[in-house]
């Protein structure tokens, strides 16, 4: 850490190492460990408790071509539509949530009153906390009546689109009500990591904006999106993992079939999702049909690990990013407007090169 | 600053924490072996103390929370923890796993789980009783249609989806001098694996089986219908859509409208009276080689006369015929005891909405719990 000589405590923890140092330390360590251990073992029993189930034949054994694994060619046939429905109302999800939640984001970072910033935020955070349980009741007594007039009324008009054709649901349990539900599930998720990513744009860059002209969409669109691409991009992938876990809301609202359907509007033809197919079918299922579920449960362990690692990925790679999730390092390019700032005397420069990566103005 | 950043360290955790509970829904405590002290030797229920731990079918649900209730009155040192949120399926593997002192189930034991049963109880194997009964009610919302009688082959084209609209023919036919709309039909079932799916697929596959071609399962084999979480879930939406039609544990259908079903030439309202006369008049034991075993089969067809409910269904509750502690057996065999007596049929009755079960059944299962050790 030659980087850090600037802060002061850390260095000189490290210059003497005493018994409580070196205890802390390995708490540390040991929790950190801890955590891959509990990784890895909720693979190994994800792998081995599937394996019976993927390798077996699905047509000739008679456990799993009966009930809730029954009808399918092989595990592969059985847990395709599954991924696919889960990355469908998922992406749908996201396609309404990303938009607002980018809204409101900026709208904190840069056009609400300060006081009123803190409460927006206050509030965002507090709509995280709502058990899915309870999106999906309300998904159930209210979305679901308030949505129908408008999906009977997609189907009959824009029918001819393939996404909003088919038998139109007559209760509004389809995949659009749930996906609107998941959205604003995930909202709060990409709201408040794009409002930490907008208010970290180095204020020089912003400043320097204003004083050539610009108005103050022009600003936010010629310094703050550039510098935030890569970490909204990870936000709304960090939504999307979200969105792919979600079971109790989805398996309330949504009427699922196991079936690969792009209709948004119908009740038969809705794609099941994998963390819903499980909750609903666990119970009744037994010895291998279980171990098929469990089965699924490994595809979607893979699919969220992906699409978290390219998060990170993406966070990582790209120079404009921050590191959210990673250990504060002073980036070169903040250092160096930081050091141009200094010798210029600008003291905000110097506050925002100095903001950590977890905080707020 | 420091204050709002704490507020949300705290929001966080809130969050956390809530999503933990959210998630830990089926919790089932560990099972607890007999702390049972029966003093003196008496075996009147007053004396009893100690937990029962079960759980299983949620169609049992609401009248084994009125059992409990009941039973407790009688035997105050005793508590009865019964789980619904496991289902038939996870009260089975939970009650061979050894973690349960007896399993609520729709079905009784399969031949496989029988065998595994053996090697958790001893030789004896597991008893299924017939505990529970209710009828499968067939619940509509339709515009403008207060009744609705229905033939057992109008009801198997309706759920094979055969018939999409209400003003067909053949529902005309069971309706003389109704009018219905010609409102599109949406057929209304369970997207969870359930004993009442079961029932009703297996009455659908017995009465009707050239029309209904599907498999008798557990899971709902057509697709294209609209497929809801719990007989909860289906009640509310047959309640909110229009046009729809759907199945249930009568028990939990509220105010929604029953059609009556055809049985022989006249159509049966859903009583409890009816639904009573009906298991006496349908069930045939199973074969099995456990003595004292009182599986039932339900053979739909019999039901032809006016009086008796055409879809009857029968909820067990499973246990060894010989425990590991003689006093849990009393506990157990004391609280089935109870809920197979009159009273507590009749409270079940009046608080869950179903049916007694036939007197001569009551008077077997009391003789197969006189071998329970």
């Amino acid at each position: 850490m030659s980087e850090s000589s600037r802060v002061g405590p850390r260095m000189s923890a490290a210059t003497k190492a005493r018994p409580a140092d070196r205890i802390f330390r390995l708490l540390s360590t040991s929790a950190a460990v801890s955590i891959m251990v509990i990784l890895a073992g909720v693979a190994l029993f994800l792998i081995v408790r599937s394996l019976p189930a993927i390798l077996a034949n699905w047509q000739t054994t008679p456990e799993l071509s009966t009930g809730p694994t029954g009808g399918f060619a092989s595990f592969f046939s059985y847990v395709g539509p599954l991924a696919f429905g889960t990355v469908w109302a998922s992406v749908i999800a996201l396609l309404m949530a990303t938009p607002v939640a980018v809204g409101i984001a900026l709208f904190i970072s840069h056009y609400s009153p300060r006081k009123l910033a803190g409460f927006l935020g206050y509030i965002v955070d507090l709509l995280a906390a709502v058990p899915s349980v309870v999106f999906g009741l309300w998904g159930i007594l209210v979305m679901r009546p308030f949505l129908l007039p408008m999906q009977v009324w997609l189907n009959e008009y824009l029918g001819w689109i393939p996404l909003f054709s088919g038998k139109v649901t007559s209760t509004g349990s389809s995949i659009l009500t749930g996906a609107v539900v998941l959205a604003v599930m995930v909202l709060p998720i990409i709201t408040s990591i794009s409002r930490e990513i907008f208010l970290q744009t180095p204020k020089l860059h912003e400043e320097a904006a204003l004083a050539l002209g610009s108005t103050r969409w022009e600003m936010i669109r010629l310094t703050v999106f550039p510098y935030a691409r890569s970490g909204v991009v990870s936000a709304i992938l960090l939504g999307l993992g979200r969105a792919l876990g979600e079971t109790m809301a989805v398996a309330m609202i949504i009427s699922p079939a196991i079936l690969v359907s792009f209709k948004l509007t119908t009740e038969g033809e809705n794609s099941q999702t994998i963390a819903s197919n499980i909750a609903l079918n666990f119970p009744i299922a037994s010895g291998l049909q279980r171990d098929a579920l469990i089965g699924t449960g490994l595809v979607l362990f893979v699919i969220s690990l992906a699409v978290n690692m390219l998060a990170r990925l993406i966070l990582n790679a790209k120079p404009g990013g921050r590191k959210l999730w990673v250990r504060p390092r002073t980036e070169p390019r903040a250092k160096a407007i930081a050091i141009a700032a200094a010798e210029a005397g600008a003291e905000t420069a110097i506050d925002t090169s100095q903001r950590s990566p977890a905080g707020r103005s | 600053m420091k204050v709002l950043r704490f507020g949300r360290v705290a929001a966080v955790i809130a969050a956390g924490a809530l999503a933990l509970t959210a998630c830990g829904g089926s919790n089932t405590g560990a099972s607890a072996p007999g702390a049972g002290s029966n003093s003196g030797g008496s075996s009147r229920t007053e004396s009893l103390s100690g937990t029962i731990t079960a759980g299983g079918s949620s169609a049992q649900a609401n009248a084994q929370a009125a059992w409990t209730a009941g039973f407790k009155a009688q035997a105050p040192g005793v508590t009865v923890n019964y789980d619904k949120s496991q289902g038939s399926g996870g009260g089975v593997t939970n009650f061979l796993a050894g973690t349960y002192d007896f399993a609520g189930s729709d079905a009784y034991l399969k031949p496989d789980q029988a065998a595994k049963a053996q090697e958790k109880c001893g030789p004896g194997g597991a008893v299924n009783l017939p505990v529970y009964t209710d009828g499968v009610a067939i619940i509509f919302n339709l515009k403008g249609v207060d009744k609705l009688q229905l033939s057992s082959d109008t009801l198997a084209k309706i759920f094979a989806q055969k018939i999409k609209s209400w003003d067909d023919a053949a529902i005309k036919a069971d309706n003389p001098g109704v009018t219905l709309p010609s409102t599109a039909i949406t057929t209304v079932t369970r997207s969870d694996g359930s004993g009442t799916t079961q029932n009703f697929s297996n009455y659908l596959h017995q009465v009707a089986p050239g029309v209904w071609t599907s498999p008798v399962s557990n899971k709902w084999p057509i697709a294209g219908s609209s497929a809801q979480q719990g007989g909860s879930g289906v009640v509310n939406t047959v309640k909110a859509g229009d046009g729809t039609i759907g199945y249930a544990d009568h028990s939990s259908i509220g105010d929604v409208k029953a059609a009556s079903i055809k049985a022989g030439s006249t159509y049966v309202a859903f009583s409890q009276d009816a639904v009573t006369k009906a298991i006496a008049a349908a069930v045939t034991p199973a074969k099995t080689t456990v003595a004292g075993d009182l599986s039932q089969d339900i053979d739909y067809t019999k039901l032809t006369s006016g009086d008796a409910y055409p879809i009857p269904l029968i909820s067990y509750d499973i246990l060894c015929t010989k425990f590991k502690d003689a006093k849990q057996a009393k506990l157990v065999t004391a609280y089935i005891g109870y809920i197979i007596s009159d009273q507590g049929q009749k409270i079940a009755a009046k608080n869950a909405g179903s049916a007694p079960i036939p007197a001569d059944l009551a008077t077997k299962i009391s003789a197969t719990l006189k071998t329970i050790s």
